[in-house]
């Protein structure tokens, strides 16, 4: 492979990462916006939708890397597993909000985040009891086609990741921009108090942007599982942190700096993981000094922190 | 039956006069805990015990820096990691430079020994005393405490929780690949058992038992001889409330770095002795399963509570190795009875950090303060202490160190040109104030004229955009909150900024911060001269509290946020005055106070400036202002708009207009009805 050969296989395998990250990122950046809190429970929540994927997948009876299959039945099992790991993370992410974070909505300092760490705990131990302590094999139903661009290759699972993330992100938009809920999202992240004595209703909106965090969160884990056709109970906690960053690089509460953030962040890890200069054992090191270099130099981000204005 | 035994137990107890019980107490198991390895021969018990010390020496640590300071730190086990490498590669055979004479000097010490390696050459082995590597460990455990803490104790509260995630995650990655000193994955092995005497301690439990005891005890005793100091107090006032605590002249950054130090040099103890105890160190022993135990621990113990904490740690530790075994045994044995399969294959110890999950959320949920809160509310007033006479006339004050300046018609305070943008808003616009040396200088105008702005931009809260200020002749502009409260420029809020979780007297002695001496040495050793100064101290916030009579005497003890609006905001004012300053910046002491209490109020601080104390004062209340201003200044919209005697500022037309609105015959109308 020629240089430039490697700097685009570089750049479509950190475009697959970063689409991940940016929908993982989207999830901490919609709850950091309305409620300033670091959602640890969303890390887990990822690895929950990878597994509720794989189920889904089994389900259709799909196992290993040889159940292949095309046309129509092919996506209309993407879609099926897409849309119940979707509900099925987001409805989770609603009662993590509903049991756990709601009646702390008014309790100052850390509870909050301590509570999340709690959660987040419980559902990666959870899962490690039942399912088991060792990496999962990921059924996967995508035919081996691979288009090579010079000496580069781009497979359809990387085609099939940009799409749904792209298609995700700009629903996403569209709700936060045009549907009433998304402007009543955008008026609480704004200031909660007058979003409430205008007649939004702050629970509804904190839920939903639970369920739509999360949804999306599953949609980054069924990802997961495709792009690296395995899936374990420890999965969350990386991916979790790399989108953090990103929600972080990208200004945190700010939905479009998320995608973009997850965007870099991508593109960064599969620099630096190939770089012989780093190496991949680094490549930790190197997103955790971008968070610490980003928040102690640019606490906004790139693109601008939103979150509630407090007096 | 319970009721009879709770009875007998209460009769016992009644025997020890009330003052000896905690002591007693403490006593009793400091000796039950020295005669347990001789009572129960068991090693594995006692090996169990000194764990459950082990992490409660960590769970001391950690709450240094969660539970006094309120810094979230979720990657603590750096620290534990950075202490346990110091002692591994101060004593394992994997770190063995090559001989020198350069090591001559180290070997008459002792410290190093020369080592036969493979082919002839003879190698360093470093043969550091355990006794001396614990303080050596605590020590560059703390050094890295400040060095992460640097750059980022100054980012907001939920920010440092993940950054410091990030570092926690970072020192076993370390570890993991910097082979050439950490032996990567495999670890340090064969690292030194202490020894004593000459006699090394090997592998029996017992020795290593009592060390664990000591450490406890004495980390017991620095965490409490800090809570109770200076030191403690200014952790806590960062922890409620932090801009309160700089403008009080807590230096903010040195306060944090040096809980984060404190907690990183327990940690660092601890892991030296946790290490020579394993006699291995390995980069899987140190990761953030390891942060959130000691998290865990210092959560449901009590956030900030000393004994909390202990007991926490040690419930927990010997709930995974003694009783979640034996409730495992009696399920299984449960399950063989009614022949359930799944009941025999439950297994408690594998689930042990799903039950610490559980743990946290259930304690957040029901129980924040923990086993052992770290504050014991004291009761309300009873009735008759709630309905006795206020006493308001105190006559003349005695408050030695307040006030002495005369009128000499100088000017200590002067804001020269002073301009604060907020992006495009002009909050201040070339604003010009001076107030003379023992005068009372009122500022008035309209809600968002920039009044609370010029008292943030004095006091170092806000940045100007250009222009000066002077106080007692040099230039305090852009200096820290900290810095011009130690030179004598103490103020109040607008909206009140106590330290809502702690009493009267505890925001009364934070306010004398700056002036208190006391270092975290001499808070621990506590030499005559600190416990002077906290006498002393002590006796100042009694003398300050009698500049509002009887109101906040009864009330000493308590929680502030239990308190009326008034009395919060006296006690801000007594919190202010405790720093002995030149100049009083009260911004709207009197607002949300009834007739009667603005009057009260207003008689004090006319009192305090007969001292000779000067005084700049935000009032909306033009009464008030009369009764007490030489000189009023006006602003509206950043601008001084009039400048005067009360008298003649109610006459300034611009000033009937700026308040009354545009029509000014209307206004005058007005106020004419």
């Amino acid at each position: 492979m020629t240089t430039a050969d490697l700097l685009l296989q570089q750049t479509i395998n950190g475009l697959s990462l970063g689409a991940m990250y940016a929908l993982l990122a989207l999830g901490f950046t919609l709850v950091y916006g309305i409620l300033e809190l670091i959602n640890f429970s969303h890390f887990n929540v990822f690895m929950v939708g990878s597994f509720i994927g794989m189920g889904v997948l089994h389900a259709f009876g799909i196992s290993g890397q040889n159940d292949v299959m095309t046309g129509f039945a092919l996506v209309g099992v993407l879609l099926v597993a897409f849309a119940v790991t979707m509900v099925g993370s987001g409805l989770l992410g609603v009662v993590i909000e509903r049991l756990s974070l709601r009646p702390l909505r008014n309790v100052t300092g850390p509870a909050a985040m301590i509570t999340t760490i709690g959660v987040s705990y419980i559902l990666f131990n959870t899962v490690m009891l039942t399912m088991g302590a060792d990496a999962k094999n990921f059924p996967n139903p995508l035919p081996p086609i691979k288009f090579e661009i010079g000496g580069a290759v781009l497979r359809l699972k990387e085609i099939l990741i940009w799409s749904v993330s792209l298609g995700l992100m700009l629903a996403l938009w569209f709700f936060v921009q045009r549907s009433k809920l998304g402007k009543a999202m955008r008026a609480t992240a704004q200031d909660p108090e007058a979003a409430r004595m205008m007649g939004v209703e702050v629970d509804r909106v904190i839920m939903t942007a639970f369920f739509v965090g999360s949804a999306l969160a599953g949609a980054g884990g069924l990802i997961f599982g495709l792009y690296y056709n395995f899936t374990s109970f420890t999965i969350g906690f990386n991916a979790g942190l790399r989108a953090f960053t990103a929600a972080v690089l990208g200004g945190i509460g700010n939905v479009p700096g998320a995608m973009a953030g997850g965007l870099i962040i991508g593109l960064i890890e599969s620099a630096a993981g190939q770089s012989e200069m780093i190496g991949a054992q680094w490549a930790d090191v190197v997103v955790f000094s971008i968070l610490v270099l980003v928040l102690v130099f640019r606490p906004s981000g790139l693109f601008g922190r939103v979150a509630p204005n407090k007096s | 039956m319970s009721a009879a035994v709770s009875a007998l137990f209460d009769r016992s107890i009644a025997v020890i006069p009330a003052a000896w019980r905690k002591p007693v107490g403490l006593w009793l198991l400091f000796f039950a805990a020295l005669a347990f390895p001789l009572i129960h021969d068991d090693d594995a018990d006692i090996d169990a015990v000194a764990n459950a010390a082990a992490y409660a020496t960590l769970a001391l640590g950690l709450n240094i820096v969660v539970g006094f300071a309120g810094l979230l730190d979720l990657g603590y086990a750096a620290f534990f990691a950075i202490g346990a490498y110091t002692y591994g590669i101060l004593t394992a055979y994997q770190v063995m430079p090559p001989w020198s004479g350069f090591w001559e000097p180290f070997a008459a010490l002792g410290l190093v020994a020369q080592y036969p390696g493979q082919n002839g050459a003879m190698l360093v082995h470093f043969t550091v005393s355990f006794w001396l590597a614990l303080p050596l460990s605590a020590l560059v455990a703390a050094f890295f405490g400040v060095l992460f803490g640097w750059p980022t104790l100054r980012l907001r509260g939920d920010y440092l929780a993940i950054v410091t995630l990030g570092f926690g995650e970072i020192v076993p990655i370390i570890a993991r690949n910097a082979s050439s000193v950490t032996n990567g994955a495999a670890g340090l092995n064969g690292v030194a058992a202490p020894s004593l005497f000459g006699t090394s301690f090997g592998v029996n439990a017992t020795p290593y038992y009592y060390v664990a005891i000591a450490l406890v005890v004495f980390l017991i005793f620095v965490s409490i001889r800090l809570r109770d100091s200076r030191i403690g107090r200014a952790w806590m006032a960062i922890r409620e409330d932090e801009i309160a605590a700089g403008a009080m002249g807590v230096q903010r950054t040195r306060f944090k770095l040096l809980a984060f130090a404190v907690g990183a040099g327990f940690a660092g103890m601890t892991g030296t002795f946790y290490v020579a105890k394993l006699q291995t160190a390995t980069p899987e022993m140190f990761g953030f399963s390891v942060s959130v135990m000691m998290l865990v621990m210092v959560v449901f113990g009590g956030i900030g509570s000393v004994w909390g904490v202990v007991l926490g740690a040690v419930i927990l530790q010997l709930l995974q190795s003694w009783w979640l075994r034996g409730v495992t045994d009696w399920i299984h044995q449960f399950g063989e009875l009614i022949g359930n399969a799944a009941l025999q294959r439950v297994d408690l110890v594998q689930a042990m950090e799903l039950i610490f999950g559980i743990i946290l959320v259930l304690m957040m949920l029901y129980r924040r303060e923990g086993l052992i809160p770290a504050v014991r509310r004291p009761p309300a007033l009873s009735f008759e202490q709630q309905s006795a006479d206020v006493r308001r006339d105190v006559g003349k004050l005695d408050l030695p160190g307040i006030g002495g300046d005369t009128r000499t018609g100088e000017t200590l305070l002067d804001v020269r040109d002073v301009t604060v943008k907020f992006g495009g808003l002009v909050a201040l616009n070339g604003v010009n104030i001076s107030v003379p040396v023992g005068g009372v200088v009122a500022v008035i105008g309209p809600n968002g004229s920039g009044k609370s702005t010029l008292f943030n931009v004095i006091t170092g809260l806000t940045e100007s955009a250009s222009g000066a200020i002077n106080f007692a002749g040099s230039d305090i502009t852009r200096m820290p909150p900290h810095e011009i409260l130690r030179r004598g420029v103490a103020r109040t809020f607008q909206n009140i900024r106590l330290f809502g979780n702690l009493s009267v007297m505890e925001n009364v002695l934070i306010g004398q911060h700056a002036r208190l001496k006391t270092g975290p040495i001499a808070a621990v050793l506590r030499p005559p001269a600190t416990r002077a100064e906290e006498k002393a101290a002590l006796a100042w916030v009694d003398q300050l509290l009698t500049v509002f009579g009887n109101r906040l005497t009864p009330r000493l003890h308590q929680v502030v946020s239990g308190l009326s609006y008034a009395n919060r905001r006296r006690t801000e004012i007594a919190r202010a005055l405790a720093s002995r300053p030149r100049i009083l910046l009260l911004d709207e002491p009197t607002a949300g106070m009834n007739p009667a209490e603005t009057l009260e109020l207003a008689d004090q601080i006319k009192a305090l400036n007969d001292l000779g104390l000067t005084i700049l004062l935000i009032e909306h209340k033009l009464d008030v202002v009369t009764r007490l201003a030489d000189t009023v200044y006006v602003l509206d919209h950043g601008d001084v708009i009039a400048q005067g005697t009360p008298a003649e500022v109610r006459q300034n037309e611009e000033v009937l207009r700026a308040y009354l609105g545009r029509n000014t015959q209307a206004g005058v109308a007005g106020r004419a009805a």
